[in-house]
C-alpha cells in the first residue's frame, strides 16, 4: 500500500519543481564557494594549513542553512498540493490508511532530502578536485559533511512537514522556516538540545555523529507525534 | 437606440483558439439579458471583457454608451456584478466581506443590512464565510453585486450549485431588480430552463459565435409544431401519404407530421379513413425552447 | 486611494499577520539575549549588543520576512477569486498595487519600531549602564527599513505571480542566502541589493554617511533596485489575467 502512494506521491510532485530544487540547494551551496574561491582563492588557501578541511567546512557552513529553508520549502508545497485543491478528502477517502499517507509524504521528502545530500557530496568532490587542494582527499570527511547535516535535520522535516500539513495558512510554516534558519546560524549561541543547532554538526563532545544519531532518533518520534496527530483530526 | 451594453466584433484568442469570435452584443436598458452557451461557448470570457478583467484582442465595448476602454471607472461605479464562482474572503465573516467592499465603494454601512436581508443572510452575517454552504456563497456573491445599487448588473450562472428553491429564489429576486429598482440585467447560463421564465431578451452564443439575439418570443416562433397521429398502421399509412407527396416520419408506432396548416391536416385524415385505416389520436406537439436551444447550439457544432 | 488603502488594512488585519509581526521582536530578543559575546571592546556597551544582534537580523531575517509579509497580503485574493471581485470594483489595477506595497511598507516599519523595542529590552535586561546610543539606533532602524523598500517590491511582484507561499519565497531564498558571502565582499557586497539591509543597519559602518552607506550607493542600488522591481511588479500587475 505505501509502494503504490508513495507512486502516486511522486506522480503528484512532478511539475512542481521538487527534482529542480533538489538539484538546485546543493548546488547552490557548491556554487557559493564557487564564487568565493573564484574570487579570493590565495586568500583562502593562505588561511588553514589543511586545504581540503578548510574547503569542506566553507562549504558546510551553508548547508544547514540550505536545508532548513529547503525543507520549509518542500515541506510547504507537498501540504499544498493537497490543500489548495482540497484533496486531502479525497485521498483520504481511498481504502488507505490515514498513516500510510502521511508516512508516504514524509519518506518522499526524506528521499528527495537523501538525493540532494548524494548530490552534495558529489558536487563538493568535483569542485573540491578542480580546485585541486591536494592529493589526499579526506573521503570520510566528505561524507560526514554531506550525510550527517541530513540526519541531524530529521527532526526539522518531522516538525515541519507537521506544521505544514495541520496548517491551512502556509505562512505559518514558512515564518517557522525563517525562524528556524535564525536559530541555524546563531548555531555556535544555542544550546545542544535545540534542533536547529543539529545540522551544524556542533556539540559539546566534538563528535558530529552524535548529531546525526540524535537526529535520527528525535526525527522518528516528531514523526510519531505528528502522524498521530494527523490522524486524529478531522478531514475538512 | 440607446443600449446599456454595446459591443462590435469583440474578439478573444488564447494561443490559437478564438474564444470570443467578432460578437455583437446589444443590451437595452431594463432588460432581462438571458445570455445562454453551452459550457466553454465564451460566456465567461465575454463577461470578464465586459468588465475590464480581461482585454479584447480586438472589437469594442460600450457601456452606458462610453467606451470602456476610456472610463472603465466610471462604467464600474455603476455596475454590480459575479462572475462565476462566487469570489469571497474566507477569512472574514459575511458581514465583513461586504464591509471591505463598502469601503471602496463608499455607500452608506446601513447598506450592507439591506443587501443582506435581500439575500437572506442577515442570520448568519456574523459567521465566517468558509463554513458557508455554496448556495449561502451564491447569495452572498449577489449581496456583493447589489451593495452599491448598481444600474447594471452582470451575473454569471448565478444559480449554479443551487439547489431548486434556491434557484426559485434567486430568479424571484432578479425579476423584481428591473421594475423595483430600474436595473438592467445581464444573465448567463448554460441551461434555458433556468432563465426562460424571466428573461426579455435572449443571446445565444456558441464556440465564440453569437448565433441568435432577439426577444425571447422570437425565440419561441423558431419552434416547430408537430403533429402527431396515432394509427392502426402506421408502416401502410405512411405509404400511403409518401404516395401523395407528404413527408411523414413514422417512428415508436406514431406517424409524425412538421408544419401543415389546418386545412392539410384534415385532408390527410379524411384520405386515410378512406383507406381504410383507423385513427386513434391526432396531437400537436410544441417543441420545448429548451428543444429549439440545443438545436440551435448543435446545428452550429 | 485612500480607500482602496482602508479596505486593505481591513482585509489584512483579519489574516493573522499580527503574530508574523511580532516575531521581529521575539528574534530580536533572542540574539539579543543568547548570542552574547565577552565585551573586549573598550567603548559603549550598547555597540557589541547591536552589533551582534543586526548581523541575523538584517542578513537573514529582515528580508526573508518580509517576502512571508507580501505572501500573506495576496493569500486571500488567491484564495477564492479575490482579484476578479476586487478588480471588477471601480479601482484601476495601478492603485490596487500601490496600496499593497505602501501597506506593506507601514508593516515592515511598524516591524523595525518593534525591534527598536527589543534592542532596548535587551540593553534593560543586561542591565547597561552607558548612555543609550539614540542616534545610531534609530540610523539603522531607519535604514533597515529604507533598504527593503527593493525587496518588498520584488516579493509583492512574486506573490501577485505565484498562488503558492513556497514559490516567491524560494525566490527570496534563493537572493538572501548568498548576502552572506556577499558582505564579506567589498567589491560585490555594495552592489547586491539584498546585502543593502545589512549594510545600512550596520552600526560599525561609516557613522558619518546617512544610513552608514554613501549616498550613491543609496540612490543606486537601493534606489535603482527599487525601481526595477517596483515598475516590474506593476506592469506585470497590469497584465495579469484574472
Amino acid at each position: 500500500m505505501l509502494r503504490q502512494l508513495l507512486v502516486a506521491d511522486f506522480l503528484k510532485i512532478k511539475r512542481k519543481g521538487f527534482w529542480l530544487l533538489t538539484f538546485l540547494g546543493p548546488l547552490g551551496v557548491v556554487a557559493l564557494q564557487m564564487v568565493n574561491y573564484g574570487l579570493r582563492k590565495d586568500y583562502l588557501l593562505q588561511q588553514s594549513d589543511n586545504d581540503w578541511e578548510y574547503y569542506l567546512s566553507n562549504v558546510h557552513s551553508f548547508t544547514p542553512l540550505a536545508l532548513i529553508l529547503g525543507i520549509a520549502i518542500f515541506t510547504s508545497i507537498i501540504a499544498n498540493i493537497e490543500n489548495e485543491t482540497n484533496a486531502w478528502k479525497q485521498l483520504v477517502s481511498l481504502p488507505v490508511s490515514k498513516m500510510s499517507v502521511y508516512l508516504s509524504k514524509f519518506t518522499a521528502l526524506a528521499s528527495l532530502l537523501l538525493v540532494s545530500s548524494i548530490l552534495l557530496m558529489v558536487f563538493t568532490l568535483l569542485f573540491g578536485v578542480f580546485l585541486d587542494l591536494g592529493e589526499e582527499i579526506p573521503y570520510v570527511e566528505l561524507f560526514q559533511y554531506s550525510f550527517y547535516p541530513y540526519f541531524a535535520a530529521l527532526p526539522i522535516l518531522s516538525l515541519q512537514l507537521w506544521i505544514a500539513i495541520v496548517s491551512k495558512n502556509q505562512g505559518i510554516p514558512i515564518t517557522t522556516g525563517v525562524l528556524g534558519v535564525v536559530f541555524a546560524y546563531s548555531a555556535y549561541y544555542l544550546p545542544d538540545w535545540m534542533i536547529w543547532k543539529w545540522p551544524s554538526l556542533m556539540n559539546a563532545w566534538g563528535e558530529p555523529v552524535v548529531n546525526a544519531l540524535l537526529g535520527v532518533g528525535l526525527g522518528c518520534v516528531l514523526y510519531l507525534v505528528g502522524m498521530f496527530d494527523f490522524v486524529r483530526r478531522d478531514v475538512k | 437606440m440607446e443600449y446599456v451594453i454595446k459591443t462590435e466584433g469583440l474578439t478573444k484568442k488564447f494561443g490559437k483558439e478564438t474564444a470570443v469570435d467578432r460578437l455583437d452584443m446589444k443590451i437595452r436598458k431594463g432588460e432581462i439579458y438571458g445570455f445562454l452557451g453551452p459550457n466553454g461557448a465564451g460566456k465567461s470570457t465575454t463577461i470578464r471583457m465586459l468588465l475590464g478583467l480581461m482585454k479584447p484582442d480586438s472589437g469594442m465595448v460600450r457601456v452606458f454608451n462610453k467606451d470602456l476602454k476610456k472610463e472603465r471607472i466610471h462604467i464600474l461605479k455603476r455596475v454590480g456584478s459575479l462572475v462565476e464562482n462566487p469570489s469571497y474572503y474566507p477569512h472574514l465573516t459575511a458581514y465583513e466581506n461586504l464591509e471591505a467592499l463598502r469601503k471602496i465603494l463608499r455607500v452608506s454601512e446601513a447598506r450592507i443590512h439591506e443587501v443582506l436581508e435581500i439575500v437572506r443572510l442577515s442570520d448568519v452575517a456574523h459567521k465566517k464565510v468558509k463554513g458557508f454552504s455554496l448556495g449561502m456563497k451564491q447569495r452572498l456573491g449577489i449581496a456583493v453585486s447589489m451593495l452599491h445599487q448598481p444600474e447594471l448588473l452582470i451575473l454569471d450562472e448565478p444559480t449554479n450549485g443551487l439547489d431548486p428553491s434556491g434557484i426559485i429564489e434567486i430568479r424571484n429576486l432578479i425579476q423584481r431588480l428591473p421594475e423595483e429598482y430600474g436595473m438592467t440585467i445581464l444573465i448567463s447560463s448554460h441551461l434555458l430552463s433556468e432563465i426562460d421564465q424571466i428573461a426579455t431578451t435572449v443571446g445565444v452564443i456558441s464556440k465564440g459565435k453569437m448565433i441568435f439575439q432577439d426577444s425571447i418570443h422570437a425565440m419561441r416562433k423558431h419552434s416547430r409544431q408537430t403533429i402527431i397521429l396515432k394509427v392502426n398502421d402506421g408502416k401502410r399509412a405512411e405509404h400511403i401519404l409518401q404516395g401523395k407527396g407528404i413527408y411523414a416520419n413514422y417512428q415508436d408506432s406514431m406517424l409524425l407530421l412538421s408544419k401543415l396548416s389546418d386545412q392539410k391536416v384534415a385532408e390527410i385524415v379524411r384520405m386515410l379513413v378512406q383507406n381504410g385505416l383507423a385513427i386513434y389520436r391526432v396531437e400537436e406537439k410544441q417543441s420545448s425552447l429548451e428543444d429549439i436551444f440545443l438545436q440551435m447550439t448543435r446545428e452550429e457544432a | 486611494m485612500r480607500y482602496i488603502l482602508q479596505s486593505e488594512w481591513y482585509k489584512l488585519r483579519k489574516s493573522k499577520i499580527i503574530f508574523i509581526i511580532f516575531t521581529s521582536p521575539l528574534v530580536g530578543l533572542f540574539l539579543g539575549l543568547t548570542t552574547q559575546l565577552v565585551n573586549e571592546m573598550e567603548g559603549n556597551e550598547w555597540y557589541l549588543s547591536l552589533f551582534t544582534m543586526n548581523v541575523t537580523y538584517a542578513l537573514l531575517f529582515l528580508p526573508l520576512i518580509t517576502g512571508v509579509l507580501a505572501s500573506i497580503i495576496c493569500r486571500y485574493e488567491h484564495q477564492e477569486g479575490g482579484w476578479k471581485q476586487l478588480l471588477a470594483l471601480p479601482v484601476t489595477r495601478g492603485k490596487v498595487f500601490v496600496a499593497k506595497y505602501v501597506l506593506l511598507m507601514f508593516l515592515v516599519l511598524f516591524m523595525q519600531l518593534l525591534y527598536f523595542v527589543a534592542i532596548y529590552l535587551v540593553g534593560w535586561i543586561n542591565g547597561f549602564t552607558d548612555p543609550f546610543p539614540m542616534d545610531i539606533v534609530w540610523k539603522s532602524i531607519l535604514g533597515g527599513w529604507v533598504a527593503t523598500f527593493p525587496l518588498v517590491a520584488l516579493q509583492l511582484w512574486m506573490s501577485i505571480l505565484f498562488k503558492s507561499f513556497a514559490a516567491p519565497f524560494t525566490v527570496n531564498v534563493i537572493f538572501t542566502l548568498p548576502t552572506i558571502l556577499a558582505v564579506n565582499s567589498e567589491k560585490f557586497g555594495p552592489y547586491y541589493p539584498w546585502a543593502q539591509p545589512f549594510a545600512m543597519m550596520n552600526v560599525g559602518g561609516n557613522v558619518g554617511d546617512v544610513f552608514f552607506i554613501p549616498w550613491e550607493q543609496l540612490l543606486t542600488v537601493v534606489g535603482g533596485s527599487f525601481l526595477l522591481f517596483f515598475i516590474g511588479g506593476y506592469m506585470y500587475f497590469q497584465r495579469k489575467p484574472v
